[in-house]
């Protein structure tokens, strides 16, 4: 039987690694038409299947691999797969996203999700080949980086078209902020590798055939083209290509927008050495791109100069540059490709990465931390040396690197000393290339994002560089000149909420926020009624945009109340003091401070959200069609008294 | 009519497989890549290149073919389903693996040019070259090069 809709496979793998056991699973129509699929999906489980109860690190948490409808379809950069646990960072709601070619497999291969629940004895990985499904032993594989393993992989099932996602010696050590590596490309926050670390598994490997069929398949491929025209002719979107995010670098310099030692301040002189220019010009061999990708943001790159010459490697992204190069005043752009290289291949996502590095070096800068507690590592501002030291002892847990590979906020807890003051996290979760203060939206969405402080759940882009056109084909005049400004904190809970219910369908049906929708963002195209016309015309599902607004709104409503049911209130939608009181020292946002409480009570009241406790009342729930949430949370007494 | 091949140099080609994904669509109104009639190449962290038919001029396909199933139309090489019988010698002979049986009807399926592919690549260096052009090409790009090293020698 075929399922429903097409684009779908129809079926979820399940495994329980403690029994040994794998059932295909076929997939729900209903899930389909309210989660539509990726992060969607993931949001379902984690909500049926992991309570407060449950330790992320043990064999009772779920871990999930979902694709949307549009993975595999060949929709422009719709390659993305999604990876989400319940965290072992922040503890609350866990998801991250990763392009290449391993989501488009899986989808040819048959399935859309795969769900591993329990603990396998000893080290194995998963084998999807087509229909047949197996636990293969990976002691050989153990300890091994995230490249080795997928050679080796390949080799021994003899097949390079294999595509493999696994977890590196930091997930195997259950450092708190593992990545998931495919393809030389992350899904990286939350901690997901350690998950899989958890559960002994160190790889899932998919090699699929089968057919992805969609249901007018005509005008599907015609839209396709229609939208690559938009691409082709967008100032902002091909410079956005040739570069790669690092051409962010010196935009966000100069909006002061940036990390820099912590936060401490927005701009770094060096900005230029480590910028998108300079790689391309020095540093870049060639592009590359996961399945149907017109974006390539991978840019394979060569160092030339020792030590670290002969070196291929990648460029780091935007958010890199920023965590291991301004956060730690580091400019040396060699060192810096090598730190990067070094993060992927041992499996750490770079933004905690550096994010807890710079907290220990505000640390010793304020004498909290000595060389006593560092292992004799001079923790400076801008010593790349103590970086690159730093990172495989995080990776091993060795010495210092066993505090810090607990995350910045627990290594706080762990040591106390006043090193509280100067964590920059939320939730948790340390905080994205993004200074608030310049960008106030920004602020807002690193408070109230469900998986701690990120930009990528609201990704608020229509003020980030001022540009008027797509907020007025989108919400007409009225929200002008306010709205286009960054530092102006008016209608910015409108843009945040707007945005989150966006991302959330970007995430559900497997689009690259870089390309899918952030680049036409720029343009006003690619919005919800955009998003319902490729859902029919991929899975004859009918739709319409308002509809597509509601499942966004549902699925961001579920993370909430999954984070809701762990306990958190308004009170942890909260910024570092730095943001919320210590004024801007520098650049353009001198002077400025998230006003977060104005924008946080403007948020809860367009959510419909108690804006006292931050909780959802009944009534929303209801509309959004999950009154069974409602029914969980009131037993907890997590419902607002009044409605 | 010259004879054209479909290039790309490895180091333009970003390995998003765009094409496969237009000559799935075109050829088959669905995606499967292993329905393309041009597949990508991936290979360590640089090397990414499709693999298409070069439309050989002396093709071992169309010689090795039984049935003569493999026949010349203007420039390039057409596979005859109605005299296919699916043996699969032509796709042992391939010397470049350009050439598959259909994973449904089991017949030989190949590129034809219809130039979809090209439309489709995302750096738009994906294109029909006549081999002979290749070759004045890296001509001049050697050249160039050794001009480069002369003068910085002072010989010129």
């Amino acid at each position: 039987m075929s399922f429903k809709y097409r684009a779908y496979a129809g079926k979820i793998i399940r495994v329980n690694l403690s029994h040994g056991t794998i059932t295909k699973q076929p997939l729900d129509a209903k899930m389909a038409e309210n989660f539509l699929g990726g992060s969607g999906f993931i949001t379902k489980i984690l909500w049926d299947e992991v309570g407060p109860q449950t330790d992320p690190l043990g064999p009772e948490n779920r871990l999930i691999f979902a694709i949307g409808p549009l993975c595999g379809t060949g929709w422009p950069v719709s390659c993305r797969f999604e990876v989400g646990a319940k965290s072992p960072l922040t503890g609350i709601y866990g998801d991250s996203s990763c392009c290449g070619h391993w989501g488009p497999e899986l989808k040819f291969a048959g399935y859309d999700a795969v769900v591993f629940e329990g603990k396998a004895s000893k080290p194995v990985y998963l084998w999807v080949n087509d229909d047949t499904i197996k636990i293969m032993d990976a002691g050989a594989l153990w300890g091994k980086t995230t490249g080795e393993t997928e050679e080796i992989i390949r080799k021994d099932l003899g097949d390079h078209r294999i595509q493999v996602a696994s977890c590196g010696p930091a997930g195997e050590n259950l450092v708190r902020y593992a990545s998931v590596i495919s393809l030389r490309r992350a899904a990286a926050r939350c901690g997901l590798g350690a998950v899989m670390g958890s559960k002994n598994l160190k790889a899932v490997a998919v090699r699929g055939t089968k057919d992805v069929k969609t249901e007018y398949p005509k005008e599907f491929y015609d839209f396709m083209n229609e939208i690559i025209e938009v691409y082709k002719k967008d100032f902002y979107i091909l410079d956005r290509i040739k570069f790669g995010t690092p051409i962010l670098v010196e935009l966000m310099n100069e909006i002061a927008r940036w990390p820099v030692k912590n936060f401490q301040t927005g701009v770094f002189p060096y900005a230029k050495e480590i910028g998108g220019e300079r790689i391309r010009r020095e540093y870049r061999i060639k592009d590359r791109g996961g399945f149907g990708c017109w974006a390539t943001c991978e840019k394979p790159v060569r160092v030339k100069e020792p030590p670290f010459s002969g070196i291929y490697a990648k460029q780091p992204e935007y958010e890199t540059l920023s965590a291991l190069g301004a956060r730690l005043w580091i400019r040396n752009l060699d060192a810096l490709i090598y730190a990067n290289e070094l993060c992927d291949e041992l499996g750490l996502d770079t933004i905690s990465t550096g994010g807890t590095i710079s907290w220990a070096m505000e640390c010793y800068e304020n004498g909290i931390l000595t060389k006593k507690d560092t292992d004799g590592i001079e923790l400076s501002w801008g010593n790349h040396e103590a970086l690159l030291e730093l990172i495989p002892k995080i990776a091993k847990r060795e010495g210092f690197g066993a505090i810090l590979a607990e995350g910045s906020f627990r290594a706080a807890q762990m040591m106390g000393r006043g090193s509280e003051k100067y964590l920059m996290t939320v939730k948790g979760m340390e905080i994205a290339a993004q200074d608030g203060r310049a960008q106030k939206s920004m602020g807002l969405a690193h408070a109230v994002a469900s998986r701690g402080a990120d930009h990528l759940k609201a990704f608020p882009l229509l003020d980030e560089l001022g540009r008027e056109e797509p907020i007025k084909a989108r919400f007409g005049e009225k929200y002008l000149p306010e709205m286009a400004q960054p530092l102006n904190p008016k209608y910015k809970a409108f843009e945040v909420k707007d945005g989150e219910e966006l991302c959330a369908l970007c995430d559900s049906l497997s689009l690259c926020k870089s390309s899918g929708i952030c680049l036409p963002l720029y343009t006003g195209q690619i919005y919800f009624e955009d998003l319902a016309k490729i859902m029919k015309l991929a899975t004859g599902m009918k739709v319409t945009g308002e509809d597509m607004r509601r499942t966004g709104e549902r699925i961001v409503n579920l993370q909430r109340a999954f984070n809701i049911r762990e306990g958190l209130t308004r009170k942890d939608d909260r910024l570092p003091e730095r943001f919320t009181k210590t004024p801007a020292p520098e650049g353009v946002a001198k002077g400025h401070v998230v006003e977060l409480d104005k924008m946080l009570n403007e948020y809860y009241r367009l959510r419909g959200w108690d804006t006292e406790t931050g909780l959802i009342p009944r009534k929303k729930l209801e509309e959004l069609g999950i009154g069974y949430v409602a029914d969980e949370l009131e037993k907890m007494g997590k419902i607002p008294k009044v409605n | 009519m010259s004879r054209k091949i479909l290039y790309i140099d490895p180091l333009d080609c970003t390995g998003c497989r765009n094409c496969e994904i237009a000559c799935s669509y075109i050829k088959e109104g669905l995606m499967n890549p292993q329905k393309s009639r041009i597949r990508v190449v991936r290979i360590g962290a640089t090397y990414d290149s499709p693999i298409v038919c070069r439309q050989c001029e002396i093709a071992p396909c169309a010689k090795s073919c039984p049935v003569e199933a493999i026949e010349r139309k203007g420039r390039v090489w057409v596979v005859n389903s109605q005299k296919c019988i699916g043996c699969g010698i032509c796709v042992q002979e391939c010397p470049f693996g350009a050439i598959w049986l259909h994973p449904d009807n089991g017949t030989a399926i190949k590129c034809d040019q219809c130039g979809n592919c090209v439309k489709h690549c995302p750096p738009g260096k994906l294109r029909f070259v006549d081999p002979n052009d290749l070759a004045h090409e890296t001509e001049v790009k050697y050249a160039r090069k050794l001009m480069e090293i002369m003068e910085e020698k002072n010989v010129i």
